[in-house]
């Protein structure tokens, strides 16, 4: 042999990044049961504001995807990166500042998540400082990952590692552009864009999240592990390279489709529908690429454990794959959309793919790094029919109430009236369905408390092999051929790899998002839309704050079931002062953006205090708190000039009138309470009336401008 | 069902339909370079993942 150096791995940060995952997982699973039941049992909040639905759902999301599934991705990739590369991790120190500067930013989000700290993009609900810190820390992880890179012993860069580049320069740029906000103070900034514009920022970093941390780093994971359990190269290595290019450039597209039917350009929508249908193509390349791997090993799935979680994990990628770009189809997603069948259709993805692999790659994992075998395979294989069991129970009852629920919005009596004229109808009938769900999230929860035992187990009979001792030959410096094609020449340079895959996925961004901010006529004038009053505004942010986004969608999409039960339908100029947009993408309860007007002042009084006072069987939270907190006014003044300078037509100075004009509107919301013979102490300065203000501004602007037709 | 599903798709516009055929055009292309060769490195490639256990001294 030619002289070998010898090197070690490290394993100790594959731990504890494998540690974390697991631990944040129970958390952030039994955040998501807690809020599974609430749905079916409101009270079951006990009052407590923090763990309120509204609050804690952002708060399993978020758990889920950055801390499950985000240190998941960290274990496989530093497992993976130095043995893929033959080399020890880029530096010690790094690792060690990524490892602990992400679980301090996790535990940021778990403190301001249940505060209400949220900016209430969904899964970039967290605030600016700890914005700043992700990036920061991110920056950390690609110094790590490409110093790696650079000082490897293997010429060659498998393709795993491409898929982790491009999730890393991908993230990057959806998190800056997602991101792009003013401060108010420490915990409240506003964002740049308004309305439309911010949707559709936040929409394409919504569906790229989902493709660029929990799918694409997923299928490096994949193009390790898989044939590694299998002790068997993937079934093609040329489709793995299709897979790749047509995956980022097609995926990077396809955000829109969460906005179909909604105010958003058609041209637009058009775009998110054809390339979410042209995914499926690289999508099933990519399954049958990991399931075939399989081909002549599937006597072995049967007793291996470990294979048995990546055949569900990708075949439930390939389901969710088709799955998507169905749901991208207008006429079909006219139906799902708002409803639970998107609730289902996620957690194929989560609990199948995500969750399924992350199981299989540590029971792979843990006794290698411990030097030991696994403590039972027969344990593993109970875990894996129960998180299967699980799976099913959840998504199944899941499909079948969106179903329900989306008929029976739709339904009209022969005489042209809504059959179920009640929204409250509807949610009634699925409450079973919910339980179902709740008990189906349960059931995949005690799966992995059992994987918890037998990992423990496992790794208590061996010991970690910290450093693992290694020996390679240094890396061969590299002479070009003649006719050495594109792909070769790429696939040799991790700097050329970052540069082309930033270049595809800077396409789909650029063409989609520049002309909406830059084209006006994308967003049509209304004259009659004026900006907030400062009541408003305050009323405005204790929505956000209490997530009631999670609920309810504020966008009335132009069919007829809804124009019926809701009134007109939304227009994008009507959301030009909305910062942040509050659209949602879930109606748990009814659409509320032509609230305004509907009720009387009492109305809204009584049924925040308790929902069920107003409507029998309301599975709506109580908020009994927004009657006793005093409103916050110190920072009223510096939000106008926020929204002013962002060109809120504020008169000038009117900042220093915002808090006098606030109060003034406050005592008109008490006389109109007093009329119906509502009193309470001191209550023009609680937060109920700047709630009230709020919803009752909802959707009005436009009645205005009909009126003067 | 299918009958509406056929008929929305009418109203997709020019902007949609000629990235929809760019791409399908560029994708074909690629698969056909992608395939057309044939040599060791892919093999290497391919066996990467396998290999790396042997660099391990245990
Ligand atoms: C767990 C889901 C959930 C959350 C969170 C939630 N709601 Fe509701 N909301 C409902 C349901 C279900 C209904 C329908 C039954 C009813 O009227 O109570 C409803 C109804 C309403 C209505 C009446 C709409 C109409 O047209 O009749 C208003 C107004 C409302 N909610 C405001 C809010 C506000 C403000 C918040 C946040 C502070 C909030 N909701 C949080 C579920 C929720």
């Amino acid at each position: 042999m030619t002289n070998l150096e010898t090197f070690s791995y490290d394993n100790k940060i594959v731990r504890n990044f494998a540690i974390a995952s697991v631990v944040f997982g129970i958390i952030g699973m039994l955040v998501g049961i807690t809020a599974a039941f609430e749905l079916v049992f409101p009270s079951l909040n006990l009052g407590i504001p923090e763990i309120t639905y509204g609050r804690i759902r952002p708060l399993h999301t978020n758990a889920v995807i950055f801390a499950f599934v985000g240190n998941g991705i960290f274990t496989g990739v530093y497992y993976s990166l130095q043995r893929l590369l033959k080399t020890r991790m880029f530096s010690d120190l790094l690792s060690n500042i990524h490892f602990w500067g992400w679980q301090l930013i996790i535990l940021a989000a778990a403190i301001t998540l249940p505060l209400g700290i949220t900016s209430s993009h969904e899964y970039a609900e967290l605030e600016w400082p700890i914005d700043i810190a992700i990036a920061l820390v991110w920056v950390v992880f690609g110094i790590n990952m490409f110093g790696t890179i650079l000082k490897r012993r293997e010429n060659h860069l498998y393709v795993a590692i491409w898929f982790y580049i491009a999730t890393w320069i991908t993230v990057t740029v959806l998190h800056i552009f997602n991101n792009i906000q003013m401060p108010v103070h420490l915990f409240k900034s506003v964002y740049v864009f308004s309305g439309v514009q911010d949707a559709l920022v936040q929409w394409w970093y919504g569906h790229n999240a989902v493709a660029f941390f929990l799918t694409t780093p997923y299928l490096g994971l994949m193009y390790y592990f898989m044939p590694k359990a299998a002790n068997r190269p993937v079934y093609s290595y040329k489709l793995s390279i299709i897979h790749f290019w047509a995956l980022i450039f097609i995926y990077i597209w396809a955000g829109p489709h969460h906005l179909l039917y909604t105010s958003l350009p058609d041209w637009a929508q058009s775009l998110g529908t054809v390339f979410s249908i042209m995914l499926i193509a690289p999508s099933w390349g990519g399954m049958l690429n990991g399931l075939l791997t399989l081909r002549g090993v599937w006597d072995k799935v049967r007793t291996d454990p470990i294979l048995k979680f990546f055949v569900v994990a990708v075949t439930a990628y390939g389901m969710a794959t088709l799955e998507g770009p169905l749901l991208s189809i207008k006429s079909l997603n006219a139906i799902t959309h708002y409803t639970d069948w998107t609730v289902g259709h996620v957690h194929i993805g989560a609990l199948g793919w995500n969750g399924m692999l992350t199981f299989g790659m540590l029971y792979w994992l843990i006794p290698r790094i411990y030097g030991t075998k696994l403590y039972s395979v027969k344990l593993a294989n109970t875990h894996f029919w129960i998180g299967t069991l699980g799976i099913l129970f959840y998504a199944i009852p899941l499909y079948w109430a969106g179903w329900t629920q989306s008929l029976m919005w739709k339904q009209f009596t022969p005489d042209g009236f809504l059959q179920y004229g009640n929204f409250l109808e509807t949610v009634t009938q699925i409450l079973p369905m919910y339980m179902i769900r709740a008990i189906g999230g349960t059931i995949y929860f005690v799966g992995v408390i059992v994987m918890v035992y037998n990992l423990m187990k496992t790794a208590f009979s061996g010991k970690l092999i910290a450093n693992q001792e290694a020996q390679s030959a240094p890396r061969e410096v590299h002479v070009a051929h003649k006719n050495e094609y594109w792909h070769k020449w790429i696939e040799r340079k991790p700097i050329q790899m970052l540069i082309v895959s930033a270049v595809l996925i800077l396409i789909g961004g650029i063409v989609e998002i520049i002309p909406m901010m830059m084209i006006d006529k994308n967003v049509p004038k209304i004259a009659s839309i004026q900006p907030y009053t400062p009541l408003e505004i305050e009323g405005r942010d204790i929505y956000i704050r209490e997530g009631c986004v999670g609920c309810h969608s504020q966008m009335v999409r132009p069919f007829r079931s809804e124009t019926e039960r809701y009134g007109e339908y939304s227009k994008s100029g009507e959301y030009i002062y909305d910062r942040p947009f509050l659209w949602g993408s879930k109606r748990t309860g009814p659409d509320l953006h032509r609230v305004g007007g509907k009720y009387p002042d009492s109305w809204h009084y009584n049924h925040m205090y308790d929902p069920t006072s107003m409507a029998p069987g309301s599975i709506m939270p109580m908020y009994p708190w927004l009657f006793e907190n005093d409103l916050d006014t110190k920072y009223t003044a510096a939000k106008i000039k926020v929204h002013q300078s962002l060109g809120a037509p504020y008169p000038d100075g009117y900042a220093d009138k915002a808090v006098a004009d606030l109060q003034t509107q406050a005592k008109k919301v008490v006389a109109n309470l007093a009329k119906d013979n509502i009193k309470q102490e001191g209550i023009e300065n609680k937060e109920i009336v700047a709630l009230i203000a709020y919803l009752q501004r909802l959707g009005t602007d436009i009645k205005v401008d009909n009126q003067n037709k | 069902m299918g009958k509406y599903i056929l008929e929305q798709s009418g109203s997709y516009n020019w902007m949609a339909i000629f990235a929809l055929f760019t791409f399908f055009i560029i994708f074909i292309v690629a698969i056909f370079m992608i395939l057309r060769k044939n040599d060791p490195l892919m093999k290497h490639m391919q066996e990467l993942p396998l290999e790396d256990d042997e660099t391990q001294i245990q």
